[in-house]
């Protein structure tokens, strides 16, 4: 066994054989280092660069930290011939700058009656190597967070999906349980009536009436839900239509007065598309245009456009217009914009935007009364093939 | 004095590292230095009533060894884990679960520490809720960041109490 004293000279003999020559010079060069330790588990000697900051004298794992915890496990191989506890990989990290990745292997050496901690330098990784592992990491990380992110995306998805279809049961339920009470109010206001014959005042009949108009308006509304609910739930299966003539069929079978013009312009092909929804949207369409105008002699001009797989239409008036605040309200269901104003269900525009986004579509309302008279509705409508 | 060995575990790029450097040499990078294989550091705890002066052997892995790492021969004689995720990455802790039941199993009856990292990055309120996989293992969950060092070094305290109380 070595001696401390012995510590960074060749060992043993006068004359080195070449192989340990070979040894020193790596031990020098801090590929690898050696240190004998006793059965207390004290270092008694070290040879080589490496393992320079191990002290002689001193407990085995004060400085060599990855051993701390086996010391027991080194203690028994002193009782199991040829056993070797390696720890490839680690390095032991100071204040004091660069600590290079070592391999240790701990043996006993029956010739030396020591243990042997043997350190070699771990294949050093190049700071190529390092920034590619720095790179691959970073991608994985930026990778497993996009999933995350999109697994929650679809999971929202879902929900809402599911939120929007509640809301369309739920708006169909009520809309559909509300009719029979609401026909059944009518009634009593019928029997009521029949009930008093004669007996009731004027006013009183007046009352009645105003009850039965009201649940009749409302039994309209609640007809209205439901169809609205039910808007992009059946499957329509698209047909050849020729728009010319569907255009002209529409504005033939409007009501209006004699004085009030509609002219039909641009180019008007025959597409491929779900045509129910089509008319019902052009109809309502053209229909708000003479309902809500505020003159007899009022001018509707729809236009047509083919952009390749839309066709752009447009429903322009010259009534009164719409202020730029109640635009979005407009397309609130159950809303008329000033009271009193043009009666109907209340659905109007929020109905025909539902049919059109439904198949896909898109409108828009453009209306500026502060500038000039009239509303133009933009419909972009889908072809299909 | 005694010491101790304590391991660091979690996904790539939680912060194992930082919280460690952060505890030994109160310093925090904002580059990435990814670990390979394995850099082992000591942290000296002063003597304090009831437990007297201690060094912690922190190992601090690297995250792609993942579950891998239960059969290597780095977590002989381990007396205690800390199990690390990002709080703004929620895929790593998810796998937070995962290395603890591992750790249980390949280590029974030592302690662990889940560390929810990174806690200044996200809002005030998420910082209050256990992830729900962390609850069955009765193990202190801890919200830390490397970068300001909230509860870097108490969590370290107190792991090591444990490990005393353990011994004893
Ligand atoms: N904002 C913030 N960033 C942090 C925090 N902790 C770590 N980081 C950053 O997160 C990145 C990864 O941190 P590391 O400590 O290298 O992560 P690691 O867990 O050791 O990763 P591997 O060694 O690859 O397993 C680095 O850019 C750090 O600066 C923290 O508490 N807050
Ligand atoms: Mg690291």
């Amino acid at each position: 066994m070595p001696s401390s004293d012995e510590t960074n000279s060749p060992r043993p003999g006068p004359r080195p054989a070449p192989l340990l020559t070979a040894g020193m010079m790596l031990a020098e060069r801090g590929i690898y280092g050696m240190i004998w330790v006793d059965e207390t588990l004290t270092t008694v000697a070290r040879y080589g660069r490496l393992v320079d900051f191990v002290e002689v004298g001193e407990p085995l794992t004060r400085e060599l930290l990855p051993l701390v915890g086996l010391e027991d496990e080194i203690r028994a191989l002193k009782d199991s011939d040829g056993r070797v506890i390696e720890l490839p990989g680690i390095a032991i990290v100071d204040n004091k700058g660069e600590s290079p990745k070592i391999n240790i292997s701990v043996f006993w050496s029956k010739d030396e009656e020591s243990f042997l901690v043997v350190l070699t330098r771990y294949s050093s990784r190049s700071d190529l190597e390092v920034e590619l592992s720095r790179q691959i990491r970073a991608r994985l990380m930026a990778e497993a967070e996009v999933m995350q992110t999109s697994k929650e995306l679809a999971k929202t998805n879902a929900e809402l999906a599911r939120a929007n279809r509640d809301l369309e049961e739920f708006a169909s339920i009520i809309s559909h349980d509300l009719k029979a009470p609401m026909r059944h109010l009518r009634y009593i206001v019928d029997e009521i009536e029949t009930a008093t014959e004669g007996a009731l005042s004027g006013s009183a009949i007046s009352k009645l009436s105003e009850l039965r108009d009201q649940s009749r308006r409302m039994s309209g509304m609640l007809t209205s839900l439901l169809e609205y609910s039910s808007v992009g739930r059946k499957e329509e299966i698209a047909e050849e239509i020729d728009t010319h003539g569907l255009i002209h069929a529409i504005i033939g079978s409007m009501r209006r007065t004699p004085g009030f013009e509609i002219e039909i312009a641009g180019f008007w092909p025959t597409i491929s598309t779900v045509v129910a929804p089509l008319d019902l949207v052009l109809r309502n369409l053209v229909d708000n245009a003479i309902k809500h105008h505020d003159r007899a002699d009022g001018h509707i001009r729809i236009s047509c456009a083919d952009k390749g797989d839309t066709l752009l239409i447009s429903v322009e008036d010259d009534g009164p217009g719409i202020a730029k605040d109640q635009h979005a309200a407009a397309f609130l269901p159950f809303r008329r914009l000033k009271p009193g104003g043009a009666e109907g269900q209340g659905m109007g525009l929020a109905f025909v935007k539902r049919w059109v986004e439904a198949a896909g579509g898109r409108l828009d309302l453009e209306s500026d009364p502060s500038l000039r008279r009239g509303t133009t509705m933009r419909l972009q409508w889908p072809k299909m093939t | 004095m005694i010491a101790r060995k304590i391991m660091m575990l979690g996904e790539i790029g939680v912060g194992k590292s930082s919280i460690v450097q952060r505890l030994v040499f109160d310093r925090f990078d904002f580059n990435y230095k990814p670990t390979i294989g394995v850099d082992v550091y000591r942290y000296d705890l002063p003597p304090r009533p009831g437990r007297e002066a201690m060094s912690l052997i922190v190992w601090d892995t690297d995250g792609n060894f993942g579950e891998a790492i239960f059969r290597h021969v780095y977590m002989r004689e381990a007396s205690a884990a800390f199990i690390v995720g990002d709080l703004s990455r929620r895929n790593t802790l998810d796998s937070m679960a995962k290395l603890g039941a591992g750790f249980r199993e390949a280590l029974p009856g030592r302690h662990i520490t889940f560390l929810l990292n990174k806690v200044d990055l996200v809002e005030a309120a998420l910082r209050m809720e256990v992830p729900e996989p962390l609850v069955p293992f009765a193990a202190p969950v801890v919200t830390t960041s490397a970068k300001t060092g909230e509860n870097v070094q108490q969590s370290f305290i107190d792991s090591a109490d444990a490990i005393i109380r353990r011994d004893q």
